[in-house]
């Protein structure tokens, strides 16, 4: 049983205003609690939902309709602060001008030490090798990856990121990444080309990663994401899951699983690293070769090489192919693992999302080890944030 | 006029202390220097807080400007000016909420908010369609809950510069803006996708 709630801290948690120590429990809190985990969904939305709010300009005429305002309180009471109205001031007088000289040079010095000076929020680097760089700098041991930064590295350097309190990033040679977004709602690089691994212990969907072909969407995970120079990238998840995200078209990875991403395409259908030769080759023609003449013998080819195992491909691939195509692929996936009660051939045919979850929440101890009371209770902190992933649900 | 983006919080030049100086002396420049760096804010707190009428905002916020330049003397400099300054704003919001209570029974609630200028949204569809939906939610949450709202997002203040402004206590803005976010959430749910 969890206690002492958070609720009543969750939009000062959200908006970084508690302590670094207060921040941590309820962090660590939001892991363990589900109720409070929803919760905070809520506030993150309401504060997305405020940070819309625009700032209205006043009209044109407020300075002159305050102008007229005090002249009829000058007439009407003696009590005017300012100058008597009959000692008008003349802008144009040179010492008037110096005056505003004056300020405008205040204004400007204050303005130039505030961009140099005020708090940007910025991420911790430590070099491992080489000589990484944040911007055109180049890093001795540690420095900072502000907001907007670039940090790059050469073929023989590496670097390690600590990402806020939530987790922790290495950044591999040839890569080339910027710290896009860090706020207690929402942590995100964009990976431009090269090699990271994240190790992330924060409550699920605080920290994407931005790639040229799809969003990596974190759910409480340890995984590497490579991005090639055409823009294609691959996840390989090795703890918990990760989604993969590009507009409608969207994957869920678990441990021990990857997949490929193309530019324009998004994310291709995730897929075991264990599963056969064959079947990996088949998978990356039906996903990235759309014109393929020998679609039919390729899906053939594919179902015949599955295993159990391998019904977290075929299950996404449901969404993805149609008419005989569909049938064929539930017709392999209830061979390997027929489906429970409440699911009928014609539901998932018609793409059912309920009988779709169902049949996948009965698959997925087939995906993975969550047979010890710690790993259900990750597993339900993981797969409780997979639906609600941003256009996940209902549009497969 | 146009509407803004949301802005980050206190952009534009600084008002340091010598200007705040000049304008106790009566320094007609610093005085137009002042205006010009927080008329919008004002402005915007005031339109929000009348549901968007702007001609009540445009009164307010020549009353508060008015006021501002009648007492600037009594600023002492012992608290930060913009906790002062939105002290003032509130007051006199609230103020005005009074006043306008007594001559119009039916209350608050029966004015229906209007988007005030729609320049925006013809050029950003998208993007003004949410921050009206968002500016009408404001204008229909409670007073109590849309003040530390407005104090956030349009003014960026911390929760204790809320709390200075709104007299009350660290704890009680969080709470207040908690619920502000809650039903900001719960009604406009619709947009989840569009924001997320």
């Amino acid at each position: 049983m969890v206690s002492n709630h958070v609720i009543r801290q969750l939009s000062a948690y959200g908006h970084g205003e508690l302590t670094p120590r207060e921040s941590a429990e309820v962090g660590a809190h939001l892991m363990a609690c589900s109720r409070c985990r929803s919760e905070f969904e809520e506030i993150k939305l309401g504060i997305k939902l405020a940070e819309q709010l625009p700032e209205i300009s006043a009209p044109d005429s407020l300075w002159a309709d305050l102008q007229l305002l005090r002249d009829a309180q000058a007439r009407d009471r003696d009590d005017v602060i300012l100058k008597p109205q009959s000692k008008k001031l003349n802008l144009w007088q040179p010492r008037f001008a110096a005056i505003a000289a004056g300020l405008l040079l205040i204004i400007g010095l204050g303005a130039f030490w505030f961009s140099r000076n005020q708090i940007r929020p910025s991420w911790e680097v430590a070099r491992l090798d080489g000589t990484p760089t944040i911007g055109s700098s180049a890093i001795s041991d540690k420095g900072r990856l502000g907001v907007g930064q670039w940090l790059e590295t050469d073929s023989n350097s590496r670097a390690k990121i600590e990402v806020g309190s939530i987790g922790q990033v290495e950044v591999e040679p040839n890569t080339r990444l910027r710290l896009l977004q860090t706020q207690p709602t929402e942590h995100r690089l964009e990976l431009a080309h090269g090699k990271m691994s994240a190790r992330i212990w924060a409550p699920p969907r605080l920290f994407f990663v931005d790639t040229p072909s799809a969003v990596a969407a974190d759910l409480g995970c340890a995984y590497t994401l490579e991005v090639d120079d055409q823009g294609g990238s691959l996840l390989r998840v090795t703890t918990g899951w990760v989604a993969l995200q590009l507009k409608d078209r969207e994957s869920m990875v678990p441990a021990g699983a990857a997949c490929q991403t193309r530019p324009g395409i998004g994310p291709g259908t995730p897929y075991f690293e264990d599963a056969s030769e064959s079947f990996r080759t088949a998978l990356a023609k039906l996903d990235f070769e759309s014109g393929a003449t020998d679609r039919s013998k390729t899906l053939e080819s594919l179902l015949g090489d599955s295993r159990v195992r391998d019904t977290l491909t075929l299950w996404h691939l449901l969404a993805r192919v149609e008419g005989v195509e569909r049938a064929q692929v539930y017709g392999r996936m209830a061979e390997l693992a027929p489906p429970p009660a409440g699911v009928t051939r014609e539901g998932v045919l018609a793409l059912n999302q309920q009988m779709l979850d169902t049949w996948k929440d009965n698959l997925e101890s087939s995906w993975g080890d969550y047979s010890s009371p710690a790993m259900k209770a990750l597993k339900k902190v993981w797969t409780s944030g997979l639906g609600r992933v941003h256009r996940l649900e209902g549009k497969r | 006029m146009e509407h803004g983006a949301a802005m980050p919080a206190r952009e534009g030049p600084q008002v340091d202390e010598r200007t705040i100086e000049a304008c106790r002396q009566g320094d007609e420049e610093a005085f137009r220097l002042l205006f010009e760096r927080y008329k919008d804010r004002v402005y915007s707190i005031a339109v929000y807080h009348f549901h968007g009428n702007e001609s009540d905002a445009n009164d307010v916020t020549q009353q508060i400007f008015l006021k501002l330049l009648t007492t600037i003397g009594q600023f002492r400099g012992d608290a930060e000016f913009t906790t002062w300054l939105y002290r003032l704003v509130v007051n006199a919001c609230i103020d005005e909420q009074r006043k306008r209570r007594r001559f119009l029974p039916l209350g608050e609630t029966t004015q229906v908010p209007k988007a005030t200028n729609r320049t925006l949204q013809e050029k950003h569809f998208a993007r003004g369609e949410i921050a009206d939906s968002v500016r009408t939610a404001i204008t229909e949450l409670k007073p109590k809950l849309r003040l530390p709202i407005l104090l956030k997002y349009i003014e960026g203040l911390s929760y204790e510069e809320i709390a200075n402004v709104l007299s009350c206590s660290k704890g009680t803005v969080a709470s207040r803006l908690n619920r502000g976010h809650k039903a900001l959430a719960k009604r406009l749910a619709y947009l989840r996708d569009q924001v997320v």
